[in-house]
């Protein structure tokens, strides 16, 4: 008979039967578990979720497009779904002085502005500024989305000296950098002077360039933090990775995953209070993601459509009150 | 797993077919509705038949793509809408297999890969026995999808996929166990 809990005993007629191509028969496993190895078998060949949609995005676009009889590409994998040049989760900045915070970014950041949509009166419509290896966007805020104050999560080669530059162009001090987070990154906080909060901070054994740690992420104080988890799950497709609760199942800090980029949660405590983000977000296919983010409880702010700028857009509005901008990267020759 | 092999596709499968197929011959952006009826039938049947993942899905892509391409050519003489995207998958699979026969002749390990019965005879219980599996895994609890996804599509380890989930490899490997059960228990009591 076998030894071990079922667990166990089953996870090592899986693991045989992965590296086997032809497997043998599993004549030590209790009836109990054997029985589970022809579903175990069968899922062997299980699509990625990642192709199914991709593929389905794409169909969609050449319907979209009225391109349903020109030649099919040579492979679904060329689908990419998320603008070159995009790899993050996206704060959407509406500030009132948006030059102005660029320039911020630009010199505290050493960020690199490149897209700039200016209106006849000088104010932004919209601008991107690269940050290492990620991007933010940001834009003069206005009646239908005004201004609110966000937090990022920059990490850096050297938070020292990103937050030595920070101040010298107009940030708050709010913690100079120490070892003594909790995290165990080298850690700082300031504020800037359109009151957003950066934490700047250089993770332990730092790796550069895309490969590594994206250089941006979203940071979301919540009210109940823990129910943010299943709804971005069952809304975003997301799903959440080093979730840390305390004991009474506050959760302290989890990162979230959406399609390959993440935004970070904890719940809202002390100075750190909840406040309501402006997050771009690329999904592989947006009406899908637009149409269960609704069935799972997000306000409907604009319905997806084609946008002039090459993207599949829509826009909800999450129950602790964030406006998630979804876009599907329509390709090139949308551009 | 016991598998029957019926001759011929359930019916009532093919009346829905049928409406589908009108609506999206009016409207292509409906044909989002065949896609979604049909595409895990389409790439297990494929993914079967082929030697890795990567081929598969790319034999997948061209299927649903000469279908769309082709939708308006389709008509509905009493042959149901799946064995003609069968035929097409069929069809892809036959290049496919003379593109590797093709290479193997030229490194002298040459085998006659002329003869695919299976390819004008899907086996249906089979493929619609996997599509339904394959779905039920989109309803398991999120954790153990995602446990079920790292060990099967991507072959993760128990202990990579500890890592990268921040849980110890017992617990993984009980989500893995209880994701089966759950799996099997649907199966068995015949759930969507």
């Amino acid at each position: 008979m076998p030894k071990g809990s079922p667990g166990v005993e089953l996870d090592r007629a899986v693991d045989a039967m992965l590296v086997a191509l032809q497997p043998e028969p599993e004549t030590n496993l209790s009836p109990a578990l054997a029985q589970l190895m022809p579903i175990a078998r069968a899922l062997r060949d299980l699509p990625r979720p990642d192709f199914k949609a991709a593929l389905k995005s794409d169909l969609q676009r050449r319907t979209t497009m009225n391109e349903g009889t020109a030649p099919a590409p040579e492979s679904s994998r060329t689908a990419h779904f998320r603008r070159p040049n995009f790899p993050n989760i996206a704060p959407y900045f509406l500030v009132k002085g948006a030059p102005q915070f660029v320039d911020f970014l630009v010199a505290a950041f050493e960020g690199t502005e490149r897209i700039r949509v200016p209106r006849p009166d000088g104010s932004i419509m919209h601008a991107e500024v690269a940050i290492g290896n990620s991007v933010i966007e940001l834009g003069d805020a206005n009646e239908q989305y005004p201004s609110r104050p966000m937090t990022t999560h920059l990490y850096v080669p050297d938070a020292d000296a990103t937050y030595a530059r920070a101040l010298e162009v107009g940030a708050t001090p709010v913690h100079a950098p120490t070892d003594e987070h909790p995290s165990g990154d080298r850690w700082g906080e300031a504020k800037d002077p359109f009151g957003n909060t950066w934490y700047i901070a250089t993770r332990k054994g730092w790796v550069a360039g895309p490969e590594g740690v994206l250089t941006v992420q979203p940071y979301l104080h919540l009210r109940n933090a823990h129910d943010m988890i299943p709804f971005a799950e069952a809304a975003l497709g997301a799903h959440a990775t080093g979730v840390h609760k305390s004991p009474d199942g506050i959760v302290r800090h989890a990162t979230i995953e959406i399609a390959g980029a993440t935004f970070e949660i904890d719940e809202a405590q002390g100075k750190a209070q909840p406040t309501q983000s402006y997050l771009h977000v690329y999904v592989p296919d947006t009406d899908a993601v637009y149409a269960q983010a609704v069935s799972a409880g997000a306000t409907g702010v604009n319905p997806p459509q084609n946008a002039p700028y090459g993207d599949r857009a829509a826009a909800i509005q999450d129950p602790f009150g964030n406006t998630w901008f979804l876009a599907t990267y329509l390709g090139p020759s949308q551009t | 797993m016991a598998v029957r092999r019926p001759a011929q596709e359930p019916a009532s499968r093919s009346a829905d077919e049928r409406l589908l197929v009108q609506a999206a011959q009016s409207d292509p952006a409906k044909f989002e509705a065949l896609y979604e009826l049909h595409f895990e039938r389409v790439y297990y049947f494929l993914a079967r038949r082929v030697q890795d993942r990567a081929t598969a899905e790319d034999l997948t892509s061209e299927v649903f793509h000469k279908a769309l391409a082709n939708l308006a050519t389709y008509e509905w003489r009493g042959a149901p809408f799946s064995a003609w995207l069968f035929r097409i998958a069929a069809n892809a699979l036959a290049d496919q297999y003379k593109r590797v026969s093709r290479e193997q002749l030229s490194s002298d390990n040459a085998q006659d890969l002329d003869e695919h019965p299976d390819l004008s005879s899907p086996d249906w219980e089979v493929i619609d026995y996997h599509a339904r599996l394959f779905r039920l895994v989109d309803h398991l609890p999120a954790v153990q999808r995602q446990v079920i996804r790292e060990r099967f599509v991507e072959q993760r380890s128990i202990r990579e996929i500890a890592d990268r989930l921040k849980k110890t490899e017992g617990a993984i490997k009980q989500l893995q166990f209880r994701a089966l059960q759950t799996l099997r228990a649907q199966m068995e009591g015949g759930h969507a």
